[in-house]
């Protein structure tokens, strides 16, 4: 009988406990998809490691509060392989075996497409990094933010700029059917005729291709003012080296991003002296300043090499992701968190230098914005020259009109 | 009676399935290891029962895929129209296809079946006003509802989707049982034994060995159909020679030659990689060293194999000795 | 006229690789009937132990080669003793299949051993010669060498030397060479350490010229087949013809049409080929 009551005493003071709201300590998992093989992986490997190291600099500094809690994060990642079949099952894997709320990563639009084509329909939050196809956030998901610009929005900056750079008429190179570049190339070559350029051919190569001498002959003999080369890093270092065996001297622009080792892996630096790449100002620990070359020494450290410029998208996803659980004071009210994260102001722990609208980091359809520059290789490094122009709010106003 | 007593379980089985299990994700798995037993058959009919080695039955796969996709999207028709549809013209391009291409025996087939699958790969990958290329195909609508006003069953989530798919797979395992038991069966299997003799005998070979290609086609391009409709979404990627050699994998593993080999072997092929949750890679040079060994020591496959243990135990059992002679 | 010249000059190049590659594969289907698609992988995996050998090792690219090449011969051996010779008397597609198992494992074990990167052979040849607008990097003349260098010693081996006479008696008619006292066993080892080695610096050509990396095994293996099946089944004149018309069609193809179709057209023409001249452009009548 004395047992008895003593034992209800004591399941009443643990639910007194339990009911007090003791202040706990949570694992939020995030679920990383990216290509970890295959032509994609010069974007995606980079970007898991920047998630991987923000999220134990987050760990290792105790974790942060959310509401009573305090939290910490943990991943589970899978290599979508750049493929849309692919990264359709790894998200059937987090979302319905995983039970993860949160989907990070995605650095190609081909892979990303797919899974924002139905990420609609599903309970969790994606965050998009390097993948720029227009028709991510343009579909307007509530569920999907993404930190890089559309192609299209650095696109037309670098046709004015070919442009005024006195080239009168352009050969052009590009990836065949990778919706990104297929946007930035078509927004690039509007914005370079209406400047009065011509263009005297469009030579393409398929998405894992390795020789493009025969489309560089061609373009020769045409014999333009300048070339422009457009593909996944190791792919337009392929094109820079032919081109470079085949005599071709004249300028060649270009947009790919990528680290010089990246490039240094397949060219050398004599066939890549003088290249430009015209792109949004992505990672560059000599442009952006202290809390970029911290970056850059950490990720060395942890990893061996430096980080590439597209890994600041994946890094700076952890800490939105952060400031929007501690704003939403809640870890599993995912309608609260989206709204915390539309309403963002940029994190102080962010890379990169994201351009908001009216205070806030994404804009209503979940896209962020940072400036457009050009670049040129100077001597085994990326150099930046110059500021493109960029209009953020405009190209909001215009991505709120269309639905792809 | 034992076999029909325990095909009867099966189906029983099969139909309780998705409402026995509460995680989701299994019903997704247990929906393409049906998709995948459907071209495992087609591999079968071809491979196991006429003794062609087809590496196109993934790009078969594909152009009913895309077919239907197409059928059902862009030009409007009703989804189970596509799915109708879509065997049909994969099947017609295996014959034509194929009237040039079984002249050839053998090894030189073999690889005459792999460039067309490729060729079939590359023109996913490249006719991108069409197929939309690697970037992929999206929004394929799922089959409509079926019955009258009140009455409709709606064709809108996994589960309905499974009862779908496992409704084609029981009809192509009609199918191929009606095919395998009458004289066209007999007369693959004649050819697949000897093919001079066969037609030394007065046997048109080419007749039967077309018909068993196309038909091959046909299945494998039903299986894209359904897969199109489920996954709601296409890429060229599942179709690609690498497909090919899976589902030739599944039919040797589970046994070639035999109705029942290929369910086992594509429920193997899909499962596995769940079950082993080792790195991809392993697992893969685990399918290799298996198509090696298997073919070495047990060239019939599993279940024949399995089969033959299970009545040498028997025919012990019965005897109360170790049986005289070897049942092949 | 420039531009059609390097187009020539290149579509040279890349048929010179594929004519390598047909070399291995011709010789080992003519001989023991087998459709050795386990060859590219072979050929990727001396692509990268070369690599490994120059980086990790420090040798430099000759001495990595020829190493590559013995062990991809060695290799070669392993495949035929352990795979293969058991199934000898077995129905052909017993053979195919393990070809096919074969594939699988080799190109995993790569993946497994030298990691999922693609991998780009370092050479010091980046000069380029320029003759009247056509240029010649000095890489591809030194590929087109090598190559030539190969054929012509494989041609030599096979029509000068006892072994060659023994593999050529295996190809014209087994049973007879058996009969007459030749080792078919030591053939076949022979054969297959032979196409191996070839393989393997083809393998290592390539990696020279784009990367050795998952997937370019596949490609080579079956342009390796059309050529095989453009210039004849055990012919090695049939391989080097094939092979030029090959590498050509594509460089052409690829200028002229679409380089995303270009290996549609190669295919195609191969498929062409064996329909309607089944013993290939080079062979006179059946054999």
């Amino acid at each position: 009988m004395r047992k008895f009551w003593s034992t209800l005493a004591i399941a009443g003071a643990m639910a007194a406990f339990a009911g007090s709201g003791m202040a706990a300590e949570k694992t939020v998992v995030l679920g990383i998809s990216d290509a970890l093989s295959g032509g994609g992986a010069v974007y995606g490997v980079p970007q898991k490691r920047a998630i991987d190291l923000a999220i134990e600099e987050i760990n290792s500094a105790g974790g942060f509060k959310v509401g009573n809690d305090t939290v910490k994060f943990d991943t589970i990642a899978y290599d979508d392989k750049a493929d849309p079949t692919e990264a359709t099952n790894v998200a059937r894997k987090l979302i319905d075996r995983d039970g993860v709320k949160f989907l990070l990563g995605y650095c190609c639009s081909a892979s990303t497409g797919a899974v924002a084509s139905f990420i609609g329909r599903e309970d969790v939050i994606m965050l998009v990094g390097t993948a720029g196809a227009r028709a991510i956030t343009a579909a307007g998901n509530r569920n999907v933010f993404r930190t890089r610009p559309p192609g299209d929005y650095t696109g037309a900056a670098a046709g004015a700029f070919i442009a005024s750079q006195g080239v009168k008429k352009l050969g052009v190179l590009a990836v065949r059917d990778n919706t990104l570049f297929v946007q930035y190339r078509e927004e690039m070559l509007k914005a370079f005729k209406a400047a009065g350029g011509e263009v005297v051919a469009v030579e393409t190569f398929g998405g894992h291709d390795r020789d493009m001498t025969a489309q560089l002959t061609k373009l020769r003999g045409l014999q333009p003012d300048a070339l422009f080369i457009s593909g996944y890093v190791e792919q337009a270092a392929f094109s820079h080296r032919q081109a470079h065996e085949l005599g071709i001297g004249v300028p060649r622009y270009g947009f790919s991003g990528g680290s010089p080792e990246q490039f240094l892996k397949v060219a050398t630096n004599e066939q890549m002296e003088g290249a430009w790449d015209l792109l949004s100002i992505e990672f560059n620990a000599e442009v952006l300043g202290p809390v970029a070359q911290a970056f850059e020494q950490r990720f060395k450290a942890r990893y061996g090499e430096p980080p590439s410029p597209n890994s600041a998208f994946a890094y700076d996803q952890v800490y939105v992701l952060r400031d929007a659980l501690q704003a939403a004071g809640t870890t599993t009210d995912l309608k609260k968190i989206r709204e915390a994260i539309a309403n963002l102001p940029v994190p102080k722990e962010a890379l990169l230098k994201y351009l908001p609208i009216d205070g806030k980091m994404f804009d209503g359809k979940g896209q962020a914005y940072i400036a457009n520059g050009a670049f040129q290789w100077e001597n085994g490094a990326w150099r930046f020259r110059t500021e493109l122009p960029s209009d953020p709010r405009g190209y909001s106003e215009y991505l709120k009109t269309i639905r792809n | 009676m034992m076999r029909h007593t325990f095909l009867a379980a099966a189906i029983v089985a099969a139909i309780a399935f998705p409402m026995l299990v509460t995680v989701n994700y299994f019903v997704h798995l247990a929906v393409l290891s049906m998709v995948f037993m459907i071209v495992a058959q087609s591999v079968n009919l071809i491979q196991g029962y006429t003794g062609y080695v087809s590496i196109a039955q993934g790009g078969f796969m594909g152009i009913g895929a895309y077919a239907s996709a197409l059928l059902s999207v862009d030009a409007g028709w009703s989804v189970w129209a596509s799915i109708a549809v879509s065997p049909v013209i994969a099947g017609l391009v295996a014959l034509v296809v194929g009237y040039p291409s079984l002249r050839v025996k053998g090894h030189y087939f073999a690889i005459v079946t792999m460039a067309l699958n490729m060729v079939v790969f590359i023109v996913l990958v490249n006719w991108i006003p069409v197929t939309g290329g690697e970037g992929g195909y999206p929004g394929v609508p799922m089959p409509e509802p079926i019955g009258f006003g009140d009455w409709a069953i709606e064709i809108d989530s996994r589960q309905a989707m499974y009862y779908v798919v496992l409704a084609a797979l029981l009809l192509v395992m009609a199918v191929m049982a009606a095919i395998v038991r009458s004289r066209i069966g007999r007369v693959l299997l004649a050819i697949r034994q000897n093919e001079t003799f066969a037609e030394a005998a007065g046997i048109a070979a080419w007749k039967y060995k077309l018909f068993a290609f196309s038909a091959a086609g046909a299945l494998a391009g039903f299986a894209g159909a359904l897969y199109a409709h489920y996954m709601g979404f296409l890429s060229p990627t599942p179709f690609s020679v690498d497909a090919s050699l899976n589902a030739i994998l599944a039919v040797i593993l589970g046994g070639s030659g035999t109705l029942s080999g290929p369910l086992v072997g594509g429920l193997l092929t899909v499962l596995l990689p769940e079950m082993l949750r080792v790195a991809e890679v392993f697992r893969l040079i685990i399918y290799g060293l298996l198509l090696v060994v298997v073919m070495i020591f047990l060239p019939h496959g599993l279940v024949p194999a399995l089969v033959g243990r299970v009545a040498k135990w028997r025919e012990a059992r019965d005897t109360g000795a170790s049986p005289a002679r070897n049942k092949p | 006229m420039v531009d059609l010249l390097q187009q020539v000059f290149n579509g040279l190049v890349t048929g010179s690789i594929y004519t390598l590659i047909a070399l291995g594969l011709t010789t080992i289907f003519g001989i023991l009937g087998i459709a050795h698609f386990a060859h590219g992988s072979v050929a990727m995996f001396g692509g990268y132990l070369t690599f490994f050998l120059m980086t990790s090792v420090g040798l430099s690219l000759v001495p990595a080669m020829v190493v590559a090449m013995v062990a991809g011969a060695a290799l070669g051996v392993v495949i035929e003793r352990l795979a293969y010779y058991p199934v000898r008397m077995a129905p052909p597609i017993n053979a195919f299949i393990i070809a096919l198992g074969l594939t699988l494992v080799i190109e995993k074990a790569n993946l497994l051993m030298f990691g999922v990167d693609q991998v780009i052979i370092p050479t010091p040849y980046t000069r380029v010669f320029d003759i009247g607008g056509v240029t010649f990097p000095e890489l591809r003349v030194y590929v087109l060498a090598i190559a030539a260098i190969l054929v012509a010693g494989m041609t030599w081996m096979v029509q000068r030397t006892w072994m060659g006479m023994a593999i050529r008696a295996v190809a014209q008619n087994r049973a007879t060479a058996i009969l007459m006292g030749v080792d078919v066993n030591r053939v076949s080892m022979f054969v297959f350490a032979l196409s191996s080695a070839l393989g393997v610096a083809a393998g290592v050509l390539v990696g020279a010229l784009y990367a050795v990396a998952p997937g370019v095994s596949g490609g080579l293996v079956i342009k390796g087949f059309a050529v095989l099946i453009l210039g004849g089944l055990g012919s090695i004149p049939g391989a080097i013809i094939g092979g030029i018309v090959l590498g050509v069609t594509e460089s052409f193809s690829s200028a002229f049409v679409s380089s995303g179709y270009k290996d549609v057209i190669s295919f195609l023409l191969m498929i062409a080929v064996l329909l309607v001249r089944p013993e290939g452009l080079m062979r006179r009548g059946t054999r």
